[in-house]
């Protein structure tokens, strides 16, 4: 839709020039719609590149269940499987109202759409306080990765006496928390990252930086925010869901 | 902001016809139809928690990706925009996807033959006899632990 412009006969630059230059084109576009275009097209290629990254993980995971997987059924029994639940609506939940938002600014609806940010990043704040209880518990349970398995802490700094009962598990139950741990803070970490796009998003958003024409950052920030959304859909069933 | 109305009908802007004004035009969908996605994603999740609580044996594994790959995919399509995207973004993320069943099938085509295939030379035992096969190591015991390399399996670090 945006590749017009090539080969033209001298002249059309005159044409160019008559359009209206709106202030949100970057000089090196020739059109919205190539500038539109141009953001999706490195938005989606960074998305790809974030389900590959997160590959690794999965594919770690895969290994160590198929080698251990009675570790893994008892294991995922001690997570909160109300608590993941919970997160898992309200992060679907934030995926609606991330859309939501991303409507309410192709039609220019600059309140609404301000609104359905705040949602948004309310929501985002909820995941991480119900993440902070898990990984809380978990602390106090000694539920560690690795070698600080069986090592067990009370809230973040203080310890716990060595006399403290350390929960029977089946051998190689590090191995599985050091999956969890690092999948889930992985997640966590993006979750993170997607607050502060959010919030500058908003922002600018209520700066009056965008309108019908132009809502690109809007629907960048949604698609990186459904990232987050589609990764934890699948983390849900697969650590706390198992048998 | 005059007509702030949430309930607006699905707006079609023209896709299809491109008058080529160098505008952005995309499709916009009602708010009704992203509810309703968002409710079936609801239900998907109480299902697949559901679902959780039956023992199937090792289809539960299988029946807990099925339901999570159709919210995904209810995810990409709808609120992503994937179905209204330009093919070429629709091919990255596909493709995307693609490799990592190549990561997986490679990968675990390794891990799941390591009791079976020598670390470094390859053929150790017929998996069928469990004979030594000929060339191949002398077969040890893996009492430590059957998946691990042989150079790396000395002593489990338990850490208690």
């Amino acid at each position: 839709m945006s590749d017009a412009i090539t080969s033209e006969a001298p002249g059309s630059d005159h044409e160019e020039h008559e359009h209206a230059h709106p202030k949100f084109l970057a000089h090196h576009f020739d059109t919205p719609a190539q500038q539109f275009d141009t953001a999706k097209l490195g938005m989606w290629a960074f998305l790809a590149q974030e389900l590959l990254f997160f590959s690794g993980l999965f594919v770690a995971y895969g290994i160590y269940r198929s080698w251990y997987p009675e570790t893994f059924a008892v294991c995922s029994h001690l997570l909160s499987r109300p608590m993941g639940g919970a997160n898992t609506i309200v992060l679907l939940f934030s995926s609606w109202t991330a859309a939501m938002a991303v409507r309410c600014a192709q039609l220019g609806q600059q309140k609404n759409t301000s609104r359905f940010l705040i949602v948004t990043i309310i929501c985002a704040f909820m995941f991480l306080f119900i993440k902070y209880l898990e990984y809380g518990h978990k602390f106090h349970e000694g539920l560690l990765p690795g070698n600080y398995f069986g090592h067990q802490y009370g809230g973040i700094f203080g310890s716990i006496p060595a006399d403290a009962e350390v929960p029977d598990l089946p051998a190689k139950a590090h191995i599985y928390f050091g999956i969890y741990f690092i999948m889930t803070g992985v997640h966590a970490l993006h979750v993170m990252v997607g607050i502060g796009v959010l919030i500058w998003i908003w922002r600018r958003n209520e700066r009056g930086e965008f309108s019908k024409e132009y809502f690109t950052p809007v629907d960048i920030a949604a698609l990186y925010w459904h990232l987050v959304d589609l990764i934890w859909i699948y983390l849900f069933p697969l650590l706390y869901l198992i048998d | 902001m005059s007509a702030e109305n949430l309930h607006d009908r699905s707006v079609h802007a023209p896709v299809e016809i491109h008058q080529d004004d160098g505008a952005v035009h995309v499709h916009i969908a009602s708010a009704k139809f992203y509810v309703a996605i968002f409710l079936a994603l609801v239900c998907l999740t109480l299902l697949t928690i559901g679902v959780a609580y039956v023992p199937l044996g090792k289809m539960n594994l299988v029946v807990a990706v099925v339901i999570a790959s159709t919210k995904a995919a209810l995810v990409a399509t709808f609120f992503m925009h994937l179905r209204h995207e330009a093919k070429f973004n629709v091919l990255m993320f596909i493709g995307a996807l693609l490799f990592i069943g190549v990561f997986f099938a490679y990968t675990m085509n390794d891990t799941e033959r390591r009791g079976e295939l020598d670390d470094a030379q390859g053929v150790e035992v017929f998996s069928e006899t469990g004979k030594a096969a000929p060339g191949g190591q002398p077969v040890m015991s893996h009492e430590d632990d059957e998946h691990m390399p042989r150079h790396l399996a000395t002593g489990g670090s338990e850490v208690k």
